[in-house]
């Protein structure tokens, strides 16, 4: 589904991803960990493309989508839910989730019910700004919003950053949810122990370079991602 | 008597100055830049009208229409062909180009219509309204101007709140990346922004000659900047904040020609200015929002 081969991208003069291949297929989570600043969001940006890599490719559905620019990707079925949820903060929970359905060509009831079905904590503010939601409510919306583009392929960065765990545990639930119901999942995360949980597959970077590969239950039980990433 | 009329008189200049603080704080809000060439689109679009009624002989109303296209199309291509090559430059570089924009179009009209001033004839035909046994005047002009801007304040509020463009605007400048991830184009939504605020800048240099008549390659320049002052002054990237600091903003000028000096007026204006920030720095209506973490 989606296949990315060899990709650099640099933020000026650094190189923050050197040469990374992965790909995820049809109806999988994939997970993609690693420490601060290893270039996880990037490959995120670059696939979703608010950034371009300088070399390598990347198809999606088997169309090349290297170059391609962000707002022409969420017709392709890619949504992106990026890091620190970036939801918007002064439009009302409703006007987040009508621009999540923008490149519809109007925001579908059934989408609608289904997501406030999914948060039912939604429904309840849907009048209310954004901003005045807490941190784990504004997680859902940056995940419902991206939902109402009907996602074939939802990648998600750091969704459990800065929630409480009782919350952490709520929103891999839902990850797991919408995996069952059809969406196929790239998910980066710093906690590793959660993501390799409920990943098929996954993918371990280190500065800017995929170190190691496996499923989810070969890499919880590898020695060096279990001193490196799950505290030994 | 005095303080009805300079009221009066404030509040109509004042409207002139919101409808061009509108442009700058939509175009501030959604790019996040300030044009200063939106003042010189206001004196291109009162010419626009004056070539119009003078040279071409048609009625007042269609060179209205003519003068919003002509807007519409310069600042929408001002936009693409100077600002938007800077997207993502500092904000210093797109404001220094912003300067360059409008001493362009000042050097072109002086081109185009030569620098001695014209005599605009007002587009507006009503007579003044007598108040009072004649010690207070309402002029057609003062009341085409208020309820124009009136008008063109509900009606983006409206657009702004209700209509899809209008909410992909407001997200586009809340968070161009996320809108983007949305499907927003986040360029051709500037370019509508540039299209709305130059339309305005048309209406607004016709009513600002109709009420000043004197038309000159410089007329645009400092109501441009009284407005930007202006949209400042009510919190620059919000709607009712423009209009109202518009408004404050005549009502000062007005009031400081009519009891003090007519050449301290702009001291005055920006001496106001200067306290607001001091006391609130968003601005009158400025947003300053709490984030919750």
């Amino acid at each position: 589904m989606l296949k990315i081969q060899d990709i650099h991208v640099y933020y000026g003069a650094i190189h923050a991803v050197k040469g990374v291949s992965f790909q995820v297929n049809q109806g999988e989570i994939v997970a993609l960990i690693g420490a601060n600043g290893a270039g996880k969001s990037t490959i995120l940006k670059t696939i979703s493309g608010l950034m371009h890599p300088r070399s390598g490719s990347i198809t999606f559905m088997d169309q090349d989508i290297t170059h391609t620019d962000a707002y022409k990707l969420v017709r392709h079925g890619l949504a992106h839910v990026p890091e620190g949820r970036r939801i918007f903060l002064q439009m009302s929970v409703q006007e987040n989730l009508e621009m999540g359905a923008f490149t519809q060509k109007e925001v579908s009831k059934e989408e609608l019910e289904r997501v406030y079905t999914l948060f039912p904590r939604l429904k309840e503010r849907r009048k209310q700004v954004a901003g005045t939601l807490s941190g784990g409510e504004q997680q859902m919306l940056a995940m419902s919003r991206a939902l109402m583009s009907k996602p074939r392929l939802m990648m998600l960065d750091e969704p459990s950053m800065g929630l409480a765990p009782i919350l952490v545990d709520q929103i891999f639930d839902i990850i797991r949810e919408l995996h069952k119901a059809g969406t196929t999942i790239l998910l980066v995360e710093q906690n590793a122990s959660k993501a390799l949980e409920i990943a098929d597959r996954a993918y371990v970077l280190e500065t800017g370079t995929l170190t190691l590969s496996g499923t989810g239950a070969e890499l919880i039980s590898s020695d060096e991602v279990r001193k490196a990433y799950l505290g030994g | 008597m005095d303080f009805l009329q300079y009221t009066i008189n404030g509040i109509s200049i004042g409207a002139v100055y919101a409808i061009i603080a509108l442009g700058y704080t939509m175009v501030y809000g959604i790019a996040k830049m300030l044009n200063f060439a939106h003042g010189d689109v206001i004196m291109v679009g009162a010419y626009i009208s004056f070539s119009v009624t003078s040279y071409l002989h048609m009625s007042p109303y269609l060179s209205i229409l003519v003068a919003m296209v002509g807007c519409v199309v310069l600042g929408v291509v001002i936009e693409a062909l100077a600002y938007r090559p800077l997207r993502g430059a500092p904000s210093l570089a797109v404001l220094i180009t912003a300067i360059g924009a409008s001493y362009f179009l000042q050097n072109a009209a002086q081109l185009i219509w030569g620098s001695d001033p014209k005599n605009f004839t007002s587009i507006v035909i009503f007579s003044p309204i007598k108040l009072f046994d004649g010690q207070v005047t309402i002029t057609g002009e003062v009341l085409v101007t208020v309820i124009t801007c009136i008008v063109i304040m509900i009606a983006l509020v409206l657009f702004t709140e209700k209509t899809k463009i209008g909410k992909s605007m407001r997200a586009v400048s809340e968070d161009r990346d996320a809108a983007q991830l949305m499907g927003i184009h986040v360029n051709r939504t500037i370019s509508v922004t540039f299209a709305i605020g130059s339309a305005l800048a048309a209406i607004a240099g016709i009513l600002l000659c109709s009420t000043v008549p004197t038309l000159q390659p410089t007329t645009g320049s400092m109501p441009g900047i009284r407005a930007f002052t202006a949209a400042v002054f009510g919190g620059i990237g919000s709607i009712p904040g423009a209009m109202l600091g518009g408004l404050v903003l005549g009502l000062v000028e007005t009031f400081t020609k009519g009891y003090i000096s007519t050449q301290f007026s702009d001291a005055v204006v920006f001496l106001v200015l200067i306290v607001v920030l001091l006391v609130k720095p968003a601005g009158l209506l400025g947003k300053n929002i709490q984030e919750k973490v």
